[in-house]
Formats: C-alpha cells, sequence, structure tokens
C-alpha cells in the first residue's frame, strides 16, 4: 500500500536484458521532500531503475509509482510530475539557451506569460541568465549540466530524478550543484539522485540505497547507514595507524591479528577495520609498541559513506 | 485660447484617436499573433528557429535560387528569338518543376527521415519523449516542419513559376495541378520516411535504412522527372479540367492519398506511444473508414457503368489484398492487454463481440480482416444478385448475365476470402508458437505471411515444374496451397472450371479446420473485461473535473430533495 507521503516508490522492480538481471527485485521508497541517494558501481542498476522512473523503459516485472501513480500504466501522469536530468545533456544544434528552455516550457503546455516566467526563472536558478542568447552546443560542461537540470525542472516537477548530476564537473560546478539540489529539497521537492561522488551524497542526501547487481543491498538514513545502532556494538571501526619505520612489516604484523580486516597501507599510513571496543583498541596499541613498532598516532575515525560502500559491495559487475 | 491654438489641439486630438484606433489594432493583432504563436506546435516552432539556422537550409535554398537562375537563363538561351512568338512555357517549367522536385522529393523528405533519427542518435529523443507532447504531436510537429519548408522552397521558385506562364504554352490550372500533385509527393515521402525512422532504435540499422530511403527518394525524384517530361513531351500541356472523369479519377486518387496518409501518420505514432497504452484502436478505425471509402467508390462506379460485372471482381481482389496485409501485420499484435487499455474496453456482451475488432490484440486483428474480407464478398454477391433481380424488374438498366456466371465471380471472390482465413489463420498460430521462445513483433508478423506465401506458393510450383508430366499443365490440383496460381488462373479463365468444386471443398475446410483452431485464442482476446481506474487515477480526474465545472452536487435521491 502507498503511504501518501510517499512520492516515489519502487516495487519488485525487475528490469532483466537477455540474461543480464540489470535490475533484479528492487523495493524502496522515497518520502516526500527529501534527498535520496543511489549509489552503486557501474552497470548496478541505477540509470536503469531511474530510466524506468522517468517512463522511458519497461519493467520485465513490477512496478514503479510517483506520487502514487503507475509508470507502467500511467506514463502521461507521471511525466507531469517528474522531472529527469539523464547522465547525458541532449542539446539541439542552432538553438540557443533560451529557446531550448522555451522549446520544454513549450513541450509541457506552458502558455504566455507563465511560460516566460518559468523560462526566466529557471535561467535565474540556475545561473544561465547570463548565457540566455548562446547556442547550446557551445556551453561548457558545467554549464551543460546546468542547462539539463534547468530543462528538468522548466515545468515545476514536484519530483527531481538526477542521474550523475555531478559527472565530469570541476570543484566549483560541483559545489554549486550540491547548493541548487539543497535548495530544491529545501523547495519540497522529492529528489533521487545517483553519484559517484560519495562524500558528495551523504552531505546531500537525506537516505541512501546501495545497489550492486541489480540488487538493493542497504537502504536508509545516512547516519543510520554510517552507525547502525542496531549494531553499535558489534560495529567494526575504521582505525588509522602511522608509523615511523616498516610500514609492510607492521601491516603483515596487523594481519595475524584475528580482530582485523582488510588492512591497507598508505605511505606511513595503515587503515583496516576493528572489530572490537575501547579496551580492546588499547590492547593493540600496547601489543604493537611491544613488538617493537614506533607508533606515531593510532585512532578511530567514523565510517564515511564510501566504508560503508566498500563494505557493503563486493565490486561485481554483470 | 487663441484660434490657431485651438486647432493645433483638434488636430492632435484627432490623430490622436487615430492613434489610438491604429494602436488598439496593433494591439489587437499582436495579442492574436501571441496567442496563435502559444498554440503552435512546440516542435514546429524548435524546428523552424533550427532550419532557418541550419548550413543545410542555407545551402539548398541558395542551389535552388541559383539552379533557377541558371535555367532561366539556359533555358531562354536554348529557345532562342522563338521566345518572343512561340508558345514555350511549357519547356521551361519543366526545368524549373525538376530544379523544385528535387529539394520537394529528395531533400524534404530525408530531412523529416534525419528529423527523428537524430533525435534517437543524440539521445533529445528521450528528452522530447518525457515531456507532455503526444506522440501524434511530435509527428504533426515533424510533419508541419516538412510543409514548412515546401512551401519555402515553393515560394523561392514561385517567380520563375510565373515566368513560364507568361511565356504561355501552359495554362494556370495545370501549373497549379502539378505542383500540388508535387507537394501531395513530397508530404507522402515525408510521412513514409517518418514511419521508417520510428521502426527501429538500432544505429546499425538507422544507416542501412537511410541508404534505402535515399535510394528511394532518388527513383521518387527520377519518376517524378520522367513524368512531366514524358507529359509534356506528348503534347499534354494542359490538364483536362472539363472531362468529368479527370475529376473523378483526381477524387478517388485524393481518398485513397487521404486514407493512406491517415493510416501511416497514425502507425508513426503508434510506434512512438508508450507500451502500455492503446496503439491499435485508431488504426483500425482508420482501416474501417477506408474500407467504407473504398466499397463507396466502387459502388459508384458499378452503378455508373450500369453493373459491369469485372468491377465486383476487382472490389473483391483490391480489398482481400488490402485486408490481407493489414491482417499479416495486426497479428504481430501483443495479446496481453495492459490495463490501462483494459479501462477502455467495452462493458456490454454485445459490445464486446461487435467492438472487439477495434481493440488491440493478434486474434481481434485476425478478426477485423476476416469480418473486412466477409463483408467484401457480401457486398459482391449482393451487388450480383441486385443487378439481377433489379435489372430482370427493368427498374435500373444494368448489364444483365446469366446466374452461372454471377455464381462463378462469387465463387472466386469466397475462394479469395477462404484463402485470406487460411493464410492469416496459419500466421496467428505460428506466431503462438514463436511466442513461447520470444515476443513476436509487427515486422515479425509480416515476415512471417512473406514466409508461408513462399512456401505455400514456392513449394507447389517447383513440385509441378519437376514432374513431366505436369510440367506444361496449365495447372493442376497440386497448386491447391498456391492462392496467387489458383486466384490468377480462375480469375484468367473466368469460366466455370472443373477443378471449381474441389477447390471450393478443399479450401472450405481449410479455412473452417483453421478458423476453429483460432477461435479459442480470440474468444479468449474478446472475453477481456474493463477494469476500474486506480483509485489514485480516479481522485485526480476527480479533482481535475472540479476544477473545470465547480464542486459537484450530490445526485438527487426524491423528487423532494433540495
Amino acid at each position: 500500500m502507498i503511504d501518501s507521503n510517499t512520492m516515489i516508490e519502487f516495487r519488485g522492480l525487475f528490469r532483466h536484458f537477455g540474461q543480464t538481471k540489470a535490475v533484479d527485485g528492487v523495493s524502496f521508497g522515497v518520502e516526500r521532500g527529501t534527498v535520496f541517494g543511489f549509489i552503486g558501481p557501474n552497470g548496478a542498476g541505477k540509470t536503469t531503475s531511474m530510466r524506468i522512473l522517468a517512463t522511458l523503459d519497461q519493467p520485465t516485472a513490477g512496478d514503479a509509482f510517483v506520487d502514487g501513480f503507475s509508470v507502467v500504466e500511467d506514463p502521461d501522469r507521471v511525466r507531469h510530475r517528474l522531472g529527469f536530468m539523464p547522465d547525458y545533456t541532449g542539446t539541439y544544434p542552432n538553438v540557443n539557451v533560451r529557446e531550448y528552455l522555451d522549446f520544454f516550457a513549450r513541450a509541457y503546455h506552458l502558455r504566455g506569460a507563465k511560460r516566460e516566467r518559468a523560462v526566466e526563472e529557471v535561467m535565474d536558478f540556475t545561473g544561465l541568465d547570463v548565457l540566455a542568447d548562446k547556442p547550446t552546443d557551445g556551453l561548457s560542461k558545467g554549464m551543460r549540466q546546468r542547462l539539463c537540470l534547468g530543462r528538468a525542472l522548466i515545468h515545476d516537477p514536484t519530483v527531481l530524478v538526477l542521474d550523475e548530476p555531478a559527472a565530469g564537473l570541476d570543484p566549483r560546478a560541483r559545489i554549486e550543484l550540491r547548493e541548487m539540489i539543497r535548495d530544491l529539497a529545501a523547495k519540497g521537492k522529492t529528489v533521487l539522485i545517483s553519484s559517484h561522488i560519495l562524500t558528495e551524497l551523504s552531505e546531500v542526501c537525506d537516505t541512501v540505497g546501495i545497489i550492486e547487481q541489480g540488487r538493493l543491498l542497504a537502504v536508509g538514513a545516512v547516519d543510520a547507514i554510517q552507525h547502525p545502532r542496531h549494531k553499535a556494538r558489534q560495529a567494526k571501526k575504521v582505525m588509522e595507524i602511522r608509523l615511523i619505520g616498516d610500514t609492510q612489516a607492521a601491516a603483515e604484523w596487523l594481519a595475524a591479528n584475528a580482530q582485523i580486516e582488510k588492512p591497507q597501507t598508505d605511505g606511513q599510513k595503515i587503515s583496516f577495520l576493528f572489530d572490537g571496543d575501547r579496551q580492546q583498541q588499547a590492547d593493540l596499541l600496547r601489543a604493537m609498541i611491544m613488538a617493537d613498532f614506533q607508533v606515531e598516532s593510532f585512532g578511530s575515525r567514523r565510517q564515511s559513506l564510501e566504508d560503508v560502500f566498500m563494505q557493503v559491495t563486493e565490486g561485481l559487475v554483470q | 485660447m487663441s484660434e490657431s491654438s485651438e486647432t493645433i489641439a483638434i488636430e492632435t486630438a484627432k490623430s490622436g484617436s487615430t492613434m489610438n484606433t491604429f494602436q488598439r489594432i496593433w494591439e489587437f493583432i499582436e495579442r492574436s499573433l501571441v496567442w496563435g504563436g502559444d498554440r503552435l506546435n512546440p516542435i514546429l516552432v524548435k524546428e523552424t528557429r533550427q532550419a532557418l539556422k541550419s548550413r543545410q537550409f542555407m545551402v539548398t535554398f541558395g542551389l535552388l535560387l541559383f539552379c533557377g537562375w541558371i535555367w532561366s537563363i539556359l533555358g531562354v538561351a536554348m529557345i532562342g528569338p522563338d521566345i518572343h512568338y512561340g508558345a514555350r512555357g511549357a519547356e521551361m517549367f519543366v526545368g524549373y518543376y525538376c530544379i523544385l522536385a528535387f529539394p520537394l522529393l529528395v531533400i524534404v523528405p530525408f530531412g523529416a527521415f534525419r528529423g527523428l533519427t537524430s533525435e534517437k542518435e543524440d539521445r533529445t529523443y528521450d528528452l522530447l519523449s518525457i515531456t507532455a507532447l503526444r506522440p501524434r504531436q511530435i509527428v504533426s510537429g515533424k510533419l508541419g516542419s516538412a510543409f514548412l519548408q515546401m512551401a519555402i522552397y515553393l515560394s523561392a521558385i514561385s517567380p520563375c513559376l510565373g515566368f513560364t506562364y507568361m511565356l504561355r504554352g501552359i495554362d494556370f490550372p495545370t501549373i497549379i495541378a502539378f505542383l500540388f500533385y508535387l507537394i501531395l509527393a513530397s508530404a507522402a515521402f515525408s510521412m513514409i520516411a517518418m514511419l521508417l525512422s520510428t521502426l527501429t532504435g538500432s544505429k546499425h540499422w538507422q544507416i542501412v535504412l537511410s541508404v534505402f530511403v535515399i535510394g528511394g527518394l532518388l527513383c521518387g525524384f527520377w519518376a517524378a522527372c520522367v513524368i512531366a517530361v514524358e507529359s509534356f513531351d506528348r503534347g499534354g500541356t494542359s490538364i483536362p479540367i472539363d472531362d468529368k472523369w479527370f475529376w473523378i479519377g483526381n477524387a478517388m486518387f485524393l481518398t485513397a492519398y487521404v486514407s493512406y496518409f491517415a493510416l501511416v501518420f497514425l502507425a508513426a505514432a503508434a510506434q512512438l506511444t508508450f507500451a502500455s497504452d492503446n496503439r491499435s484502436t485508431r488504426l483500425r478505425i482508420v482501416m474501417i473508414v477506408q474500407h467504407a471509402l473504398f466499397t463507396g467508390w466502387m459502388a459508384w462506379i458499378w452503378l455508373t457503368e450500369h453493373g459491369e460485372e469485372e468491377i465486383a471482381l476487382v472490389y473483391m481482389i483490391l480489398a482481400g489484398l488490402q485486408w490481407y496485409i493489414l491482417g499479416g501485420l495486426m497479428t504481430g499484435e501483443t495479446p496481453e492487454l495492459s490495463n490501462r487499455a483494459k479501462r477502455n474496453l467495452p462493458q456490454s456482451l454485445l459490445g464486446r463481440v461487435f467492438l472487439a475488432g477495434l481493440y488491440p490484440g493478434p486474434g481481434t486483428g485476425y478478426m477485423l480482416a476476416v469480418t473486412g474480407m466477409l463483408s467484401c464478398v457480401v457486398m459482391a454477391v449482393a451487388a450480383l444478385l441486385v443487378a439481377e433481380v433489379i435489372g430482370s424488374f427493368g427498374i435500373y438498366q444494368f448489364q444483365r448475365m446469366s446466374f452461372d456466371e454471377a455464381i462463378k465471380y462469387i465463387a472466386i471472390g469466397y475462394i479469395g476470402f477462404c484463402y485470406v482465413i487460411i493464410y492469416l489463420g496459419l500466421g496467428l498460430l505460428l506466431l503462438r508458437f514463436v511466442k513461447r521462445f520470444t515476443r513476436p513483433t509487427i515486422l515479425m508478423a509480416g515476415l512471417t505471411q512473406v514466409a508461408l506465401l513462399m512456401i505455400g506458393c514456392g513449394v507447389p510450383m517447383v513440385i509441378q515444374f519437376s514432374l513431366v508430366s505436369l510440367r506444361n499443365a496449365r495447372y493442376s490440383l497440386l497448386q491447391i496451397p498456391s492462392p496467387i496460381w489458383t486466384l490468377v488462373y480462375l480469375i484468367d479463365r473466368r469460366g466455370w472450371r472443373s477443378e471449381m468444386p474441389l477447390l471450393l471443398i478443399v479450401l472450405s475446410l481449410a479455412a473452417m479446420f483453421i478458423f476453429l483452431i483460432n477461435v479459442p485464442s480470440v474468444a479468449r482476446q474478446v472475453q477481456a473485461i474493463r477494469v476500474a481506474k486506480p483509485k489514485r487515477v480516479a481522485e485526480e480526474d476527480a479533482q481535475l473535473d472540479e476544477l473545470k465545472h465547480g464542486p459537484q452536487q450530490p445526485a438527487r435521491t426524491s423528487p423532494w430533495d433540495d
């Protein structure tokens, strides 16, 4: 049953291309006015799921809903509510920025002053007003992304689906895009966003879902995923040790410890997952010093979204 | 106030009121233009903006003007002093016509083809398809853009065409008729090219298709030029506007043109329509209207020709071919109706029985084709009987023929009907088998019918030619599976052949057998019942209704209710 506050819902969604299961029984919901991050390696099924949600593809089985409307049975109603920004720009030759946005405004049946106002507002929001007369095929990558976002916003949709919006952007453009997404969420829009830049997602998203090989592996609020309370005692910590001297020998020594997983050396730094409490951390430090390792610093840090992603996924591709 | 200043004030007031009137008119015009511009198809607006800035349009337009100018000089030089005394306009016209035909028959239709394929290549079609534009709007926008380009090219060459009229030797109606048919051909080519562009999304097939499209368009251009040159070479410098049959022929052609154009237009739109929507009903309605128009024309000709029996035969052959081709394509539709399509199904039993042929599905398509063909045979039989009865009473002067003769024509029509049932039914069975492995498509259904026909006609022919005793026979019963050989033989002889009784029995039994095998699957599709709208859709519809018509009053339950 769809909750009236659920703006996006995937319900047992499958999409198979021959033997390849691009989406394999994905189910989750996104609440009104929240930002949902869709994380997964390349080929995990993010884009396929988003294309189905945007009514560009048909599921093999299952369904997806936008504001309660099925993308399979009522795509026309979904399209009025949804703005889709794909991972490509899709510009026309011999059309400038204003004409491009005006065309899509017309395509959403906006007329007269309402259309002009929509075009102006979108150009103002995306900062494209200064480039209004510039041909769309002459825009930089960052400006094209803004144009694409503007196109997705032109009919003032309640749901936004953004597929890798930050891909290929420089740091400034990324920060600006992040600000725009925050603004949109503040205006009550529901946003489904996929990205490879996980640090950005953790700052923007309220909830995230991790997908691999078409299957949803984890879903929930960012904090809950990073620090699962029900597993607080058992949670593995990310430990970082900086050493003076031979790190390789220290890494081998650590790997022999049953409480330590995935030790990785990076210069003089060793990081690993540690399955133990604070007392056991102190015991480990003492043991290292007793073993004549010159420890410069020793500590644990919070698990980032990247750590969770690395733990949950296995890097499998189809 | 002095007299002069009063005069100035009056003049100013007068000019002010005139200005106000002009301003009001201008504002009205401007408002109307804005209103009209808002309602223009967005694709037409976008493509016009693009086209007017594109290099391809500039080059084509420039070349058209340049070629027109060159031909004006060359043509006049070739005619020489005779231009002052002779009526040489027709010769000049043919040159300008061929110059105009190239952009209209090659550039514009290929532009329409590329219009959709390049949208798919650049992936802008994805963005377009998720807007509020309906597929029919997308197709009509692209078509409108093609028409606009035609108008621009035509306007560029129109001074030259005016020049040919002034040279004498060609009259105004002839110029108009040639241009009219050129535009019709350009629109038809554009529409077909657009349909072809919707058939595939894969790049390599698009390249293959574009080669075929270019080849076809060049052939069309060559044919148009040959027709023009031949027409004027044979001295036909004016169209026979006084001839009744000229207008009748044109009206018949235009009826066929409009109906086929609508069919191709809706087929292109259906190709762009999302899978769960009903893509078929509109097409089927056009097929029925087309059939009715064809029947109407044939009936009119038949009456005009006083019941010429050949017309009944031509009617059955053409209609049979039409229903066979369309039926073959319809059997490729998916048998599963989406819930969305089921929302509009007829609810009553009678509605389901009589309107089932209009709803999507291979079985209902088969039924529609069989019913269409059956109606042709019934109409032809009725016509022959009416001619017989009315002719015998002398109410209307019909060509009389014997009852035996009428029966022969009816038998040929009936045999054609049996072939339609058999071949479409076999195709339907094969596609049901194919469905176990892959989803059948309309293209697959078309190819299945081609394969069946090739087997049905080819195998008996090979066997007959390999048998010494039958090699030189005009017909043998081995050819029963071959509709082409059998029908050509029967139509060619037009007599009651000795094979006729056996053909009638065998084909009737085969048709009945194949029809009965298909009945269960057809019945399953006819039994599909209407489903209610989802709650959310019903809620929104109610909200929209309320916005449109105001809040609904509660229904009165008794005469005393307020």
